[in-house]
C-alpha cells in the first residue's frame, strides 16, 4: 500500500504549498502579533493556519435550537455550557472550521522575511575573518617531505625543463628532476566568515513596561532571531532583563517577569560589556546587542556612563548595536533622544521608536537591514 | 463471500464466523473484502472519501493532515472505513485490538447490508473503484494538456459546487424511467408508497406538489451543477471535470441522507452479532467499554449511532420489521416513522434553545412532537440548505436565479456569497440569490466578481 502514501504526499506537499503561500501573503499580521511565538521547535515552527475551505451553502446559526438528549427540565440549562449548535449531534455533516497546525522550516520562515521586509543577507565582517584550520591538501610548493611529493606535476616540470633544453631524445625518454622541478602537494587554508554569532536581548522590566510594550519586544526578539539564525551556523542568545540591576535569565522568565523599581540602564551595558569580555570574544563572534525599554533611565549622569560605554568599549566590539524605544503611557522616550545626539554619527548604532504593534515590522527592517 | 486475503489467520478465521453469523441473521450484502492498514494509510485512503484511486488534490491532503493530526495528538481515530462498491471494501486498521477488529468486522457487515439493500443506495455507481480510478486517469490527462495551475483552479470551483444537487432526483428518475434501471429494483408496492410518503412529508412539499417535467437539467432544478455541467459556456474538458463532480457526488449523497439509520443499523448488528457467541468472554467487558465508547453521547447531545440504534430497538420492540426499515428509508423517513412519544421520553430527547437573555442552551422543550420536528428539519435535505435554481433567464443576457428555500434556518450570508462568486466563474454571468435572513428578504448578486446585496420583499415569498 505504499503507493497510497506516496500519492498522499504529494497532495499533502500541494497543501502545504499553499499555506505557505498563504502565510508569506499574511506575513505582515504575523510580523505584528504573538501568535506564532513559543510554538517554536528546534528547526521547525508550527504555524496555526485556517483550514482553508471550499465555499459552501451552509446554515448560519439564527436559530439556537436543536435537539439534545439528557436528563433535565424545561428551562434547565444544558451541560457543557458555551457549545453553540454545531456541536449538537444532529447538525448535518458541518464540521465547523478547524485550525491546522503547519510545520514550517525556520529557514524558510526566515526566508518569508527577508523577502518581505528585503533584508539583505548579512556580510561577513571585514577584518573580522578568521583562517580556519583543516583545509584539503589542494595547493602545491615547492619544498615538503617526499611522502607529499606530487609525482605529476614534478614529472610535468622536469619534462618540460629537459625539452626545453633540447636534451628530449625519444628513443631514450628519460627525465630525470632536478630539486628545482620537485613540488610539493601543500594544505590551502580558507578564509571563512564566522560562523557563529551572539544575540544579547537587553529589556527594561521597570514597572513603567507593561504588558503591551513586553509583547512588543517579544515579538520582535522572536523575529530577529529568527533572521539570524538564517544567517548563522551557530547562535547563541543570551536574554538579560534589568531594573535597577541586571541579570541574566532564561527565555521563558525574560518574557514573562515582571521587576519593578527604578531602571538603570547602564547594569545591562555592563552586563553584555563582562560577557563579551570573558565569554564571547569578538575575534570569535558576531554580537549582536539589543536593547530594549521605554525610554526612561535612571538619571542624566547613567546615561552619560551608558552612552561612553558604548562609544568606548561595546561598539569597537560589536557587528552593530540596535536600540528600540517601545512607547510606554509612563516613559518619557528621553533614552533614544540621548543616545541618537550622542552617536548619530556611528553607522554600529540603530535606533528605532515603536509606538504600536503596526511598527514592529518597519522597526526590524531598520534593525536588520545594514546587512551587518 | 468474504475476502481477508490481507488479514492475519486468526483474524481472517473470525472473519468467516462473523460474516456465517451476519447471514445467519438475514443481512445480505455484496462480496467484502478486508484490508488492514497501518493507521495513516488507513487516514490516507479516508482523506481520499476511501478511494486511493482518486485524482489528486491539495484538498485531499489538507483532509490527511488534519486526519493525521487528530490522530497522532489522541483526538480521534479512524475505527471503521467501508466503501460502497461490488465488491464492498472495508479497511481495518492494524493497531486495534482483537476485540477491536472483530466488533469492526460485524458492523462492516452491517454496513455492506445496508449499501446494497437500502433503496436510496439502488441508483449509486456499484463500481466506484473503477470509475474513480478512471476520473483520475482524465484529470492527469488535463493537468498534462492544460497545466497543474489551470486544472487545479477549476477542480477547486467545481468541487465547491458538489452539494447543489438534488439528492431526492436519482431514486426519483430510477422510478419514473428516465433512467433504464441498471439492475432489478424489486420494489414492492409498499416500498413506492413508503418513498411517496417520504417525498411528500410537509418538508418536501415543493417535490410533492408537482412532478418535476421529464427534462433534465432545465431550470427549476435543484441539480445546479448538472445544469452547469450541460448548459454552462465552458471548455469542454471543464465540462468532463464538472460531470465527474457530479457524479461523484452524487454517488456521495445518499451517505448525508442515511447517517442515522446506516450507522445505527451497523451498529445495531454489531452489538447482536459480536454478543451471539462471537466474542469469547474475556472480551466482554472490553466489547462493552468499546460499544458504550462509540455510541456514547456527550451530555446533553445526540449521538448518530446511538440514535440510530436505539431507533431500531425501539422499532423491533413495537414489532415492526426493522429489515423493511432499513430497506426503504433515509434518516428523515425513518424518524418519522419510528419516533414516538415513547421513544422521545424513554431517550430523554429534548429541543434546546438558546436563552437570548441569558446566553445560556436551554432544555426548551419535551413535547416529543416537536422534538420529531426539530430532528426532522435538521436532516432535511442531507443537512443542508435547499437551493433550487429557478431560472436561467433573469435580465438581459441570461443571468442565473437561485432560491433558497428557508425553512426556517438562515444562511451563513458571507459563505454564500463566496458561493455565487463560484457559480458566476462557471455560468459566466452574474449570479443571484433570493433569501431570507433575520426576517429580511434579500437579493445577493454575484456580478464581475463582486457580492452585491440589497434588501427586497420579493424574497421573503419566493423563499417561503
Amino acid at each position: 500500500m505504499g503507493f497510497q502514501i506516496y500519492r498522499m504526499e504529494r497532495d499533502r506537499a500541494r497543501f502545504r504549498d499553499i499555506v505557505r503561500g498563504k502565510l508569506r501573503k499574511d506575513l505582515r499580521k504575523y510580523l505584528s502579533t504573538s501568535e506564532l511565538l513559543g510554538r517554536q521547535g528546534k528547526h521547525t515552527i508550527s504555524i496555526p493556519v485556517p483550514q482553508i475551505e471550499l465555499p459552501r451553502f451552509r446554515f448560519g446559526d439564527n436559530s439556537g435550537q436543536g435537539v439534545g438528549q439528557g436528563p433535565g427540565e424545561k428551562g434547565d440549562p444544558m451541560d457543557g455550557e458555551g457549545r453553540d449548535a454545531e456541536g449538537h449531534g444532529t447538525a448535518g455533516d458541518q464540521e465547523g472550521r478547524h485550525i491546522l497546525e503547519v510545520e514550517v522550516e525556520l529557514a524558510e520562515l526566515a526566508e518569508m522575511l527577508g523577502d518581505e521586509l528585503e533584508l539583505p543577507n548579512i556580510e561577513p565582517r571585514g577584518n573580522k575573518q578568521i583562517s580556519t584550520d583543516g583545509g584539503r591538501y589542494t595547493g602545491l610548493r615547492t619544498t615538503g617531505p617526499n611522502s607529499l611529493r606530487h609525482f605529476r606535476r614534478t614529472f610535468r616540470r622536469a619534462l618540460r625543463r629537459t625539452i626545453a633544453a633540447g636534451e628530449w631524445d625519444p628513443e631514450h625518454p628519460v627525465v630525470i628532476p632536478i630539486r628545482d622541478d620537485e613540488r610539493y602537494r601543500a594544505r590551502r587554508t580558507t578564509p571563512r566568515p564566522e560562523s557563529s554569532a551572539v544575540i544579547f536581548h537587553m529589556m527594561d522590566v521597570s514597572g513603567s513596561m507593561g504588558r503591551e510594550q513586553k509583547d512588543i519586544v517579544r515579538i520582535k526578539a522572536f523575529w530577529i532571531d529568527t533572521w539570524l539564525r538564517s544567517q548563522y551556523q551557530n547562535i547563541e542568545v543570551v536574554y538579560v532583563v534589568h531594573d535597577a540591576v541586571a541579570k541574566i535569565v532564561d527565555h521563558d522568565a525574560f518574557f514573562h517577569l515582571r521587576e519593578s523599581g527604578g531602571t538603570k540602564i547602564s547594569s545591562a551595558y555592563e552586563l553584555c560589556l563582562k560577557l563579551i569580555m570573558e565569554k564571547y570574544r569578538p575575534e570569535n563572534w558576531n554580537i549582536y546587542p539589543f536593547h530594549y525599554s521605554d525610554g526612561d533611565n535612571w538619571s542624566a549622569r547613567d546615561t552619560e556612563r551608558c552612552i561612553n560605554l558604548l562609544s568606548d568599549e561595546i561598539l569597537p566590539r560589536v557587528n552593530q548595536f540596535c536600540y528600540g524605544q517601545v512607547k510606554s503611557a509612563y516613559g518619557s522616550g528621553q533614552f533614544k533622544k540621548d543616545i541618537d545626539g550622542a552617536l548619530s554619527d556611528d553607522e554600529r548604532v540603530i535606533t528605532t521608536n515603536v509606538n504600536s504593534r503596526e511598527e514592529i515590522p518597519d522597526s526590524i527592517r531598520a534593525f536588520l537591514g545594514k546587512g551587518r | 463471500m468474504v475476502t481477508t486475503t490481507s488479514l492475519p489467520p486468526e483474524l481472517a478465521a473470525q472473519a468467516l464466523c462473523i460474516e456465517g453469523e451476519a447471514k445467519a441473521s438475514g443481512l445480505d450484502f455484496f462480496e467484502v473484502v478486508f484490508e488492514m492498514l497501518a493507521a495513516r494509510d488507513v487516514n490516507a485512503v479516508a482523506a481520499y472519501g476511501g478511494f486511493p484511486v482518486r485524482y489528486s488534490s491539495w484538498r485531499f491532503g489538507m483532509d490527511y493532515e488534519r486526519l493525521q493530526k487528530g490522530y497522532e495528538y489522541g483526538l480521534s481515530k479512524i475505527y471503521e472505513l467501508v466503501i460502497n462498491n461490488d465488491p464492498t471494501y472495508a479497511y481495518l486498521v492494524r493497531s486495534n485490538s482483537d476485540m477491536e477488529q472483530k466488533l469492526v468486522m460485524a458492523h462492516v457487515f452491517g454496513h455492506a447490508d445496508f449499501f446494497k439493500q437500502n433503496v436510496w443506495f439502488g441508483p449509486t455507481e456499484r463500481n466506484m473503484v473503477d470509475v474513480m480510478s478512471r476520473h483520475a486517469g482524465r484529470v492527469r490527462d488535463y493537468v498534462e494538456a492544460f497545466g497543474q495551475d489551470e486544472v487545479e483552479r477549476f477542480l477547486d470551483v467545481a468541487l465547491s459546487l458538489d452539494t447543489l444537487l438534488d439528492p431526492y432526483m436519482p431514486l426519483r428518475g430510477k422510478l419514473q424511467g428516465d433512467h433504464p434501471p441498471t439492475e432489478k429494483l424489486g420494489l414492492s408496492e409498499r416500498a413506492r408508497r413508503s418513498f411517496e410518503a417520504v417525498i411528500s412529508s410537509p418538508l418536501d412539499r415543493t417535490d410533492a406538489a408537482a412532478p418535476k417535467p421529464a427534462r433534465l437539467f432545465a431550470p427549476p432544478t435543484y441539480d445546479i451543477v448538472g445544469f452547469l455541467a450541460e448548459n454552462a459556456p465552458i471548455e469542454r474538458w471543464q465540462r468532463d471535470v464538472l460531470r465527474m463532480i457530479r457524479d461523484e457526488a452524487y454517488y456521495f449523497a445518499p451517505q448525508r441522507m442515511t447517517k442515522i439509520i446506516n450507522e445505527g443499523w451497523a451498529s445495531f448488528w454489531h452489538s447482536r452479532i459480536l454478543t451471539s457467541g462471537i466474542l469469547d468472554a474475556s472480551e466482554i467487558v472490553e466489547f462493552a467499554d468499546c460499544h458504550s465508547g462509540a455510541t456514547l453521547a456527550a451530555p446533553g447531545q445526540l449521538n448518530p449511532y446511538k440514535l440510530g440504534i436505539e431507533l431500531f430497538r425501539h422499532a423491533e420492540q413495537s414489532g415492526q420489521d426493522i429489515f423493511r426499515l432499513r430497506r426503504m428509508h433515509n434518516d428523515v423517513s425513518f424518524i418519522d416513522e419510528v419516533v414516538d412519544e415513547e421513544f422521545a421520553s424513554r431517550n430523554q430527547l429534548f429541543v434546546y434553545q438558546r436563552n437570548a437573555r441569558t446566553g445560556r442552551t436551554e432544555v426548551a422543550d419535551r413535547d416529543w412532537g416537536a422534538i420529531k420536528e426539530k430532528l426532522l428539519s435538521e436532516l432535511s435535505w442531507g443537512g443542508l440548505p435547499r437551493i433550487e435554481l429557478q431560472s436561467a433567464d433573469e435580465g438581459e443576457h441570461g443571468e442565473l436565479l437561485l432560491v433558497h428555500k428557508h425553512e426556517g434556518r438562515d444562511l451563513k450570508l458571507d459563505e454564500a456569497g463566496e458561493m455565487l462568486l463560484m457559480v458566476e466563474k462557471v455560468w459566466g454571468r452574474s449570479v443571484h440569490l433570493l433569501t431570507v435572513d433575520d426576517g429580511q428578504g434579500r437579493r445577493l448578486t454575484a456580478e464581475g466578481g463582486e457580492i452585491r446585496a440589497v434588501e427586497t420583499k420579493t424574497a421573503e415569498e419566493a423563499c417561503a
